[in-house]
């Protein structure tokens, strides 16, 4: 069962929503654990087994850490390490042994016998939540839970579970367990959220998929123009199936009362690499600084490493030299987590690198725009970033989503050769699987994407916006907003839905 | 002692106002490479030992919690 089926929208979450209205408030967490694993069993069927061993092994590892005393910190350090190299090894031993041992017999005149494992969906989402747990136990931000059931309810909440985000267990526990009742401003908003995914996923991102799959999948056949606008449709396509998934599991949680992490903050609005990871995919960015970047950068050698960086180095410098490693470690496991390929081994470095120099270039910036004469909060300067992160994202996409880093670098090198900008007019790009018309809908599409993010951007809040108008004008919008999705979402005969890019991480 | 405190956050980034600034986490005013100097400046000036348990927003969202803090690890 998927997020996007009817029998998910229109049977699955109704028949939940109104179970759930209608038990007494302490059984509705029961209920919506029971959906979960109902929902998780029907879409992984076996592979259950690894969510409940997870679940069960972390809750005990919990209890264990609360039984330790004050003066037992080798022990829970013990404890700790125990639990994540068990969650982290059999993540690492199911997504990446085979990319491991065909490489060492690519490398070696070796001929390991490479395994095949079926990766259980949203393994690395749940593995991730589960290790912040038992870490925020261990460093006592919050007491390991008594309850089997709630933490089960926290690891396999159904609207999260296959693409997120990330929760973590003191921000979300104890909103999936409170059971709130369904309210009209909930189920409203919630459904609002809904179909605005809804929109983005069916009317942008599945409309393009013939695109970029033609585009990627014989990327030998084409040069110049169309590969830069076919890495430019794969990052749309990537923003619009990836927030509205989201937009999809935030708003049905909603309707619960449930309010879930935000993953994206008008991510293309960026000024630097940096920021730009702040504002997209925002729980994995958290997650990745808060249990890895400060833990490393915080061990007595990096710290030493940065004193003696900065004394010899000067302020800037020395302070780069510091986070350097804990950076690289960063950056390798964000590559590594999106996928086992050296693609995403490289998407992880290329982001290292511009964080890196855009750091140690920040003064030279700064020199830039005063002997220019431009304020680097002025329109113009704002313009070149803007123009500059749109070339750093869609570069990196064009790795992310290629078929392989050899192929990665072709594709890019091809982007320089064969430039035509005939192609525009001559009809070329209406022999890639898609005609005027889908243009058309997916530039609509995209423009009014355009126009919400830069409103949020503004701080205007629509719902709310929306709350505050009469009542046909609200109902007349909403309708046609589902219309809007009915009439011109990309299913049905001649279209391949994207497959949910994030589940398979 | 709190005007040690306030020296060494001009250091890092003079553009913000730490005597009322209540956000300087939620809002992006320290970034995590800021942060990072301002443990390892904090350290050296007040000799404690700031973990990563530490890092949190609550801790560094303003010059008022970061003094608290401070005293916490001191005692």
């Amino acid at each position: 069962m998927q997020y996007v089926s009817l029998l998910y929208l229109l049977a699955f979450l109704p028949l939940v929503l109104l179970a759930y209205g209608l038990s007494p408030q302490r059984h509705r967490w029961k209920l919506l654990l029971a959906a979960s694993y109902i929902f998780y069993g029907l879409l992984s069927k076996t592979l259950i087994i690894y969510l409940l061993f997870s679940t069960i092994s972390i809750h005990e590892l919990g209890l264990w850490l609360n039984a330790c005393q004050d003066g037992e910190k080798e022990r829970k350090r013990r404890i700790l390490w125990y639990g994540v190299f068990v969650h982290i090894g059999l993540l690492a031993v199911l997504k990446y042994s085979a990319f491991f041992l065909e490489s060492l017999n690519a490398v070696l005149p070796l001929a390991l016998p490479v395994p095949s494992f079926v990766l259980p969906a949203g393994i690395s989402f749940f593995t991730l939540q589960a290790v912040s747990y038992l870490s925020d136990v261990y460093h006592g931000r919050i007491r390991g839970d008594e309850s089997l059931g709630r933490l089960a309810l926290y690891l396999a909440f159904f609207p999260a579970i296959v693409e997120g985000p990330i929760c973590r267990y003191a921000e979300t526990a104890e909103e999936l367990y409170a059971g709130r009742p369904l309210t009209y401003k909930n189920i409203t908003f919630g459904a609002q959220r809904m179909v605005w995914g809804l929109f983005k996923k069916l009317v942008v991102a599945d409309r393009l998929n013939i695109f970029v799959q033609k585009i990627f999948t014989h990327w030998g056949q084409y040069s110049g123009l169309v590969v830069l606008l076919g890495a430019a449709a794969y990052t749309l396509q990537l923003y619009a199936d990836f927030s509205g998934c989201i937009d999809l599991t935030i708003g049905t949680a909603e309707l619960f009362g449930v309010r879930l992490p935000e993953n994206f903050r008008q991510p293309f609005f960026s000024r630097t690499a940096s920021e730009f990871w702040r504002r997209w995919h925002i729980t994995l960015g958290t997650w990745f600084k808060d249990y890895i970047f400060y833990p490393l950068s915080l061990t007595r050698p990096v710290k030493a490493l940065g004193r003696k960086a900065r004394k010899t180095l000067g302020r800037r410098l020395g302070q780069t030299v510091q986070v350097l490693p804990p950076l690289l470690a960063v950056w390798v496991c964000n590559g590594l987590w999106h996928g086992a390929g050296w693609n995403y081994l490289f998407f992880g470095l290329y982001y290292f690198v511009l964080i890196v120099f855009g750091n140690l270039l920040e003064p030279a910036a700064d020199r830039a725009s005063h002997l220019l004469g431009l304020s680097r909060e002025g329109g113009i300067w704002r313009v070149f970033q803007t123009v500059k992160m749109a070339a750093i994202v869609v570069t990196g996409e064009l790795f992310f989503r290629a078929e392989g880093l050899a192929a990665g670098f072709a594709m890019f090198g091809s982007i320089f050769s064969g430039w035509n900008r005939a192609v525009l007019t001559d009809g070329t790009l209406l022999r890639l699987g898609l005609d005027a018309c889908d243009f058309g809908v997916i530039a609509a599409g995209t423009l009014v994407m355009l126009a919400v993010d830069l409103l949020h951007e503004r701080g205007v809040c629509l719902r709310e916006k929306l709350a505050q108008t009469n009542l046909p004008l609200r109902w007349t919008i909403c309708l046609a907003a589902v219309l809007a999705v009915v009439i011109f979402g990309a299913y049905g005969a001649g279209y391949a839905p994207v497959d949910p890019l994030y589940a398979g991480f | 002692m709190m005007e040690k405190l306030l020296k060494i956050l001009e250091d890092i980034n003079p553009d913000n106002d730490y005597e009322t600034e209540e956000h300087l986490i939620d809002d992006g005013l320290l970034d995590s490479f800021a942060i990072l100097e301002l443990v390892s400046s904090l350290e050296d000036a007040f000799g404690v030992e700031i973990t990563p348990t530490e890092l949190v927003p609550q801790n560094f969202n303003s010059a008022k919690a970061m003094w608290a803090m401070l005293g916490r690890l001191q005692k």
